[in-house]
């Protein structure tokens, strides 16, 4: 077959040069008109089961080359009904269902859940067990923010940062399991007291850990925070403004980084927060990076206040003295007739609620936490409700990813510290 | 149940005393006492004077948290004033909720709103009877509202008027047995365990896949004779690791 | 093979042969399973707990968690799975090629744990065949590597000639319920006392178990 030559007005490659291998199929004539770009958008889906979307979310993500025309969360794939199994269960058993929600900072979610009770049923707690929540609360938000810490760097491309997070929390699941017997599902908490008094040389390990883990964050702030990577694909992504930000719900380090100084424990102070010397870290651009800088930040002032509360631990006892609330001791149980009985009844009818509402927010590790119980006279709740922070949160997300790339909505979700369980409850 | 612990109880003392000489215990006294007690919040009388019909009734619960009853046909007009009024200012809507009570009686529809500026919280009430489960939404007056609405109406059925998207949250978009938090609902679902796992099966992972049906009311429903062996779909978004892309 | 011979083994019984290569295949199986970590809930945390620094998962072969289906060979379901999750977790467990194993990581996974409720599968042994369950809410990674060594113990029993037996998929079985309606009754039974509690409070009564009429025949 004789090969005849063709004259073809190819685009070459300005590299080849006049003498180069020809080009063995015509890619487009140069007259044509170029194609409609724009017109069309891709459809990507993203989860449930994904490693960077935290858990089983699911993005449907609509793309417009690689930049994110619209994102819609879906959301239900870990719809585990935690509010209506709380309406079957006693005011002290539904304690075990509050650290199942947010696995990621239990005793937060312990110690908020009956402070709403003890709010509803006007129980006021002792010194002892207020600054023993404290130490709870303020580890466990160490606690979740090394978590966040850890998934975060593995998002921006680092796993250095995990790995260190994780030695940090493997020390937090130590004391967890001294004081509860679990490393995560703690239960520790119950209405007018704690499960037990701390363990001995608890309060000591809590310090060491305190101690030590500053040192570890600096090496992740040296690792991270002027990483020309790391700021690269952090600064300004994801920005929102103060008022959006209110406007949209947002609570926590995510509504702070904006700048709007609102955090639960300084606005409306539950256990002596007012008492506690620390301060709350305030963003101003309100992107990924300020969230970043100021979770950072939350984790050296909960330090702080882990030193002040270890310090200020008085004695005495753990539970309210009230035999309507606190069960006997075993001992009194084992020998004593009336204890017995006063035990039984206790645990099989469970301690009666006012037929009244209450509403009882704390600041938790992703924001404004709140508890929402209603009751009707009886040892169950009407109803349980919880408001849930990563879920308000989250549902600014397409808001936040709007225009950015599609590598870019992993980091903001990412930034906004989800968490799954407690998301779709 | 509440005599019955104090009298068959053994322990001699019973007296509780509740914190704020509130008595902690005694439900019935509290409702008819509690019109008489003062509101906290300063806003509660603003608001009654502003909306004398508006407002239903007002109480204190829990000692010192105020609770606004309103009518429902005006919820957001009240919202709205209070969070535009720069006295009140109310501009973070913490949560919207429900409560279902059982026994045929309304669903209160629960509004939980405070001021960072003003630090103040109220919260607000409005009562649906079951036949009528519809409201206002307020998402024009908070965006944040927007979720929390639809969670409501996955859950209860209250449909909320003027929603952008409201649409099945939680619960799958074909589920059929009802709207769990109500307290006609059974703990384990109507239907049996086997037929619940054979239609949670024949969903389609790919199923409610384009953001096209936002807006739409009315969910795409799975054919139940779906060919789910089929090769092709079977490499489908399940995995969803690897970036399914999919061309409009 | 199949050839009867008075002298030598029957069809079906190891042969020298056949053992020593069962031998080197499952030592080879067992010691670079992937695991495809199908993390929900807590079990997931405890879950990545074990692969960090002071469980260390690359110690038994399991270097490279392998978040792609396709390139795995053991899934662990770590955490609860509701019904909207089931089949996600069937889809994926299609997508996995033989040989392939499955760990039910958890009460939750395993049984359906406190969450005897409306919109939790109880126990994923209804939608895939599970090879081991670990119980604990959550298991101590201790119990995940426990688990994971019963997998490599099982792998080490197995052999080439069972293959159709041990390994063969019916097409037809993807993306339906592993059990049957009958079995399925059976395993999700309630247990203990979740489903007689009820609600005392003095409202109206409402059976935990769905009225008769409301089901579906």
């Amino acid at each position: 077959m004789s090969s005849s030559t063709v004259e073809y007005a190819v685009r070459r490659n300005p590299e080849m040069g006049p003498h180069g291998k020809p080009v063995a199929s015509p890619t487009e004539p140069f007259d044509a008109p170029e194609p409609e770009l724009g017109s069309q958008t891709m459809l990507v889906n993203v989860g449930p089961q994904h490693p960077a979307t935290h858990g089983v979310l699911r993005l449907v993500v609509e793309l417009d080359g690689e930049t994110v025309v619209s994102v819609v969360p879906r959301l239900g794939y870990l719809h585990s009904s935690f509010e209506k199994l709380g309406e079957y269960r006693t005011w002290n058993q539904i304690v075990t269902l509050t650290d199942r929600m947010d696995y990621l900072a239990p005793l937060i979610y312990n110690c908020a859940y009956v402070m709403a009770v003890e709010k509803l049923m006007g129980i006021e707690v002792t010194e002892r067990c207020k600054v023993a929540r404290v130490i709870c609360m303020e580890m466990d938000r160490i606690f979740s923010h090394l978590l966040w810490l850890g998934t975060w760097s593995i998002d921006v491309g680092a796993f250095t940062p995990f790995l260190y997070a994780f030695q940090q929390r493997e020390k937090v699941y130590t004391l967890h399991e001294a004081l509860t017997g679990a490393r995560i599902t703690t239960s520790s908490t119950r209405i007018g007291g704690m499960m037990a008094d701390l363990p001995e040389g608890w309060t000591k390990g809590v310090r060491e850990f305190a101690d030590n883990l500053p040192a570890t964050l600096d090496e992740i702030d040296g690792l991270l925070t002027c990483n020309a990577i790391h700021v690269g694909r952090t600064q300004g992504i994801g920005a929102i403004s103060a008022e959006e930000a209110v406007n949209h719900g947002l609570t926590g380090a995510n509504l702070r980084a904006s700048g709007v100084p609102y955090d639960v424990r300084k606005d409306r102070p539950y256990y002596d927060y007012g008492s506690y010397d620390f301060e709350v870290p305030i963003g101003c651009h309100g992107d990924c990076y300020d969230r970043y800088l100021v979770r950072m930040e939350e984790m050296r002032q909960s330090v702080r206040i882990l030193h002040q509360a270890l310090d200020r631990l008085p004695d005495g006892p753990m539970d309210v003295e009230d035999p309507r609330i606190s069960l006997p001791s075993k001992t009194d149980c084992m020998s004593d007739m009336e204890s017995m009985i006063h035990h039984f009844k206790l645990i099989t009818e469970g301690i009666p609620a006012p037929a009244e509402d209450c509403w009882f927010s704390v600041e938790g590790s992703k924001g404004e936490l709140g508890m929402y119980v209603v009751g009707d006279g009886g040892p169950k709740p009407v109803r349980w409700r919880i408001r849930p922070p990563s879920f308000v949160n989250l549902s600014a997300i397409p808001k936040l990813s709007e225009g950015h790339l599609m590598a870019d909505l992993i980091m903001i979700n990412a930034s906004l510290d989800i968490v799954l369980g407690e998301i779709d409850r | 149940m509440t005599s019955d612990l104090g009298s068959g109880g053994s322990a001699p003392d019973f007296g509780l005393v509740a914190a704020g000489g509130r008595k902690g215990h005694d439900p019935a006294p509290d409702t008819a006492e509690a019109g008489n007690v003062p509101p906290v919040n300063p806003s509660v009388t603003a608001l009654r004077r502003q909306f004398p019909d508006g407002v239903l009734r007002n109480r204190v619960c829990a000692g010192d948290q105020d609770v606004v009853h309103i009518d429902s046909g005006r919820v957001a007009e009240i919202l709205r004033w209070l969070h535009e009024t720069p006295d009140q200012h109310y501009d973070h809507l913490a949560d919207v909720t429900a409560v279902d009570h059982g026994g045929g009686r309304p669903i209160e529809v629960v509004y939980q709103l405070w001021s960072i500026p003003q630090r103040s919280a109220l919260r607000v009430k409005c009562e649906l009877p079951l036949d009528a489960l519809e409201i206002e939404s307020v998402t024009g007056i908070w965006q944040g509202a927007n979720w929390l609405e639809r969670e409501v109406y996955d859950l209860f059925g209250v449909h909320f008027r003027g929603h952008p998207d409201l649409r099945r949250i939680l619960m799958p978009e074909n589920y059929a047995e009802g709207h769990p938090l109500r307290k006609d609902f059974p703990l384990r679902g109507r239907f049996s365990r086997a037929e619940q796992t054979r239609r949670a099966l024949t969903q389609d992972p790919e199923d409610y896949y384009m953001p096209g049906e936002i807006g739409e009311r009315t969910p795409q429903v799975v054919a139940s004779g779906a060919d789910d062996g089929d090769e092709a779909k079977a490499s489908g978004a399940g995995a969803g690791g690897e970036g399914e892309a999919d061309v409009l | 093979m199949g050839v009867a011979n008075p002298g030598l083994p029957g069809a079906g019984t190891p042969a020298f042969l056949t053992t020593r290569l069962d031998f080197v295949v499952n030592w080879a199986r067992r010691n670079s399973l992937w695991p495809m970590p199908f993390g929900t809930a807590c079990c997931a945390i405890e879950m990545m707990a074990s692969a960090a620094s002071n469980f260390d998962l690359a110690r038994f072969g399991m270097e490279r968690m392998s978040f792609s289906p396709r390139q795995a060979d053991v899934l662990i379901c770590a955490g609860r799975v509701p019904y909207k999750l089931a089949p996600v977790l069937r889809r994926i467990w299609d997508q996995m090629m033989q040989p392939k194993w499955c760990i039910s990581m958890g009460a939750c996974a395993s049984s359906g744990g406190v969450f005897d409720v409306y919109s939790m599968v109880q126990g994923i042994d209804t939608i895939v065949p599970v090879d081991v369950y670990i119980p604990g809410c959550p298991p101590r990674p201790e119990g995940l590597i426990y688990g994971l060594m019963m997998v490599q113990e099982k792998i080490r029993g197995e052999s080439l000639a069972d293959h159709a037996a041990l390994r063969a998929e019916d097409p037809l079985g993807a993306g339906r319920p592993r059990a049957g309606d009958e079995e399925v009754a059976d395993l999700t039974g309630p247990f203990g006392n979740s489903t007689d509690q009820n609600r005392v409070s003095g409202l109206v009564e409402t059976g935990a178990i769905g009225r008769p009429e409301d089901r579906l025949p």
